[in-house]
């Protein structure tokens, strides 16, 4: 009788997973695929692409489009440039994070904001293939014929305040992030979509240069 | 088209230099009706603006979505360029406000009721007929709104050509300047707040 009602609920997780992400399985074997993540990924030295990000209002049936551009160099710069609807600029460069918006600048270390390094390490672990290794994170991966699809639930407890959970789509080709949706506690999410995407690209240092 | 000349504000500040510790003394009670204002209320359907924040030394920038509901209320909501949302505020007929969503650090009493009162002045809410009243001097009109505490006042010039500034005042003395400027007829292309017995601005830009 046990023995039943252990399959009845194996069978009652496995539908729920798969509703929850049609189209995705979640993956047996976590460990293999960090080992292939983690080789693949240190084989991309540089990514130029460029990017197209909404946020999804959802108590206001509204949604806010942005775009611009997007470069990462490994391991731990990334330089993201808004062009759409606003300017902005961010840079991170080792633990330093460099922000200009219109006539603003602001510098800032790792170490002086703990929840903005926090968040600005989500994106250069998502671009990085490091995202695995993140303590603040707990991560379940899913897969399709076309894509991986990398669960992150919170565990830090500021992060936890922040978000309900960070889903980053893998490309199954190059093991590259092909987009990053990001769920807010209030039911808000914000979905960051990179194409036109260069691997390899040569990538200049002075363009995460911080003044 | 409305922007008023800098001359005026200088004007304007020079006066309540020179009145001391209350900056409304020196003003005349008369009686005109509030038609005037009607013209600079904001009729913003959806606006979505470049928004900085500078309070006490730190600096925060973002995007501020200025939106009226299907049931005539106002959400404001202010986010980072990541779309990571700051706060949501509702603002509703009779006065009524609501917080949808407010980040922890952001989540202070006095803040939230700073906030409330500041976009309350910039969007003409509470602004009720009955306890209504106008003062002038040479130069300028005040339309007073008695508040819970203090005033709003929307100061024009005599023609009623343009709105010179916006002041939430304590008894004696504004608190809270605001200006905006127009491109267009109805929509604020621009909103500063600069709260004056701190160091709080609010700056927001649609371009």
């Amino acid at each position: 009788m046990l023995k039943y009602s252990f399959g009845i609920l194996g069978i009652v997780l496995a539908l729920t997973v798969k509703a929850q992400y049609p189209g995705f399985a979640l993956l047996q074997n976590q460990e293999t695929f960090k080992q292939t993540f983690n080789s693949a990924t240190k084989n991309v030295s540089g990514i130029k692409s460029d990017f197209i990000q909404e946020k999804t209002l959802s108590m206001l049936s509204d949604k806010i489009t942005s775009r611009g551009n997007f470069w990462f160099k490994r391991k731990n710069k990334v330089r993201m440039e808004y062009t759409h609807p606003f300017p902005y600029l961010l840079i991170l460069n080792g633990g330093k994070i460099y922000i200009r918006d219109g006539q603003k600048e602001n510098k800032l270390s790792a170490s002086s904001s703990k929840i903005f390094e926090q968040v600005n390490r989500i994106l250069l672990d998502c671009v990085g293939g490091t995202v695995l290794k993140n303590p603040d994170f707990q991560a379940r991966v899913f897969e399709s014929p076309g894509s991986y699809l990398i669960e992150l639930n919170p565990v830090a407890k500021n992060l936890k305040e922040l978000y309900q959970k960070i889903n980053i789509f893998i490309d199954r080709k190059d093991f590259t992030a092909e987009s990053i949706d990001m769920f807010e506690l209030s039911g808000d999410h914000s979905s960051i979509r990179f194409f036109n995407k260069v691997l390899n690209a040569n990538i200049p240092d002075t363009l995460f240069a911080i003044p | 088209m409305r922007i008023f000349p800098i001359r005026s504000l200088l004007y304007l500040s020079l006066v309540s230099l020179m009145m001391g510790c209350n900056s409304y003394q020196h003003l005349q009670k008369i009686r005109l009706s509030d038609q005037c204002l009607q013209k600079f209320k904001p009729a913003i359907t959806r606006a979505l603006y470049r928004t900085s924040v500078d309070v006490i030394g730190k600096h925060i920038s973002g995007m501020l979505l200025i939106k009226t509901m299907p049931d005539s209320s106002t959400r404001v909501v202010f986010s980072n360029a990541m779309g990571f949302s700051f706060f949501d505020f509702g603002f509703s007929k009779g006065n009524e406000f609501k917080v949808y969503q407010i980040i922890s650090q952001m989540d202070k009493k006095a803040l939230i009721k700073t906030l409330r009162k500041d976009f309350e002045l910039v969007l003409f809410r509470n602004m009720q007929e009955k306890n209504r009243f106008t003062l002038t001097d040479s130069a300028f009109i005040y339309y007073g709104f008695p508040q819970e505490k203090g005033v709003n006042y929307y100061i024009t010039d005599k023609n009623c050509a343009g709105l010179v500034k916006m002041e939430r005042s304590s008894k004696r003395k504004p608190v809270v300047e605001a200006v905006m400027t127009f491109n267009d007829e109805s929509v604020p292309d621009s909103i500063s707040i600069r709260h004056l017995n701190f160091n709080f601005s609010i700056t927001l830009k649609k371009s």
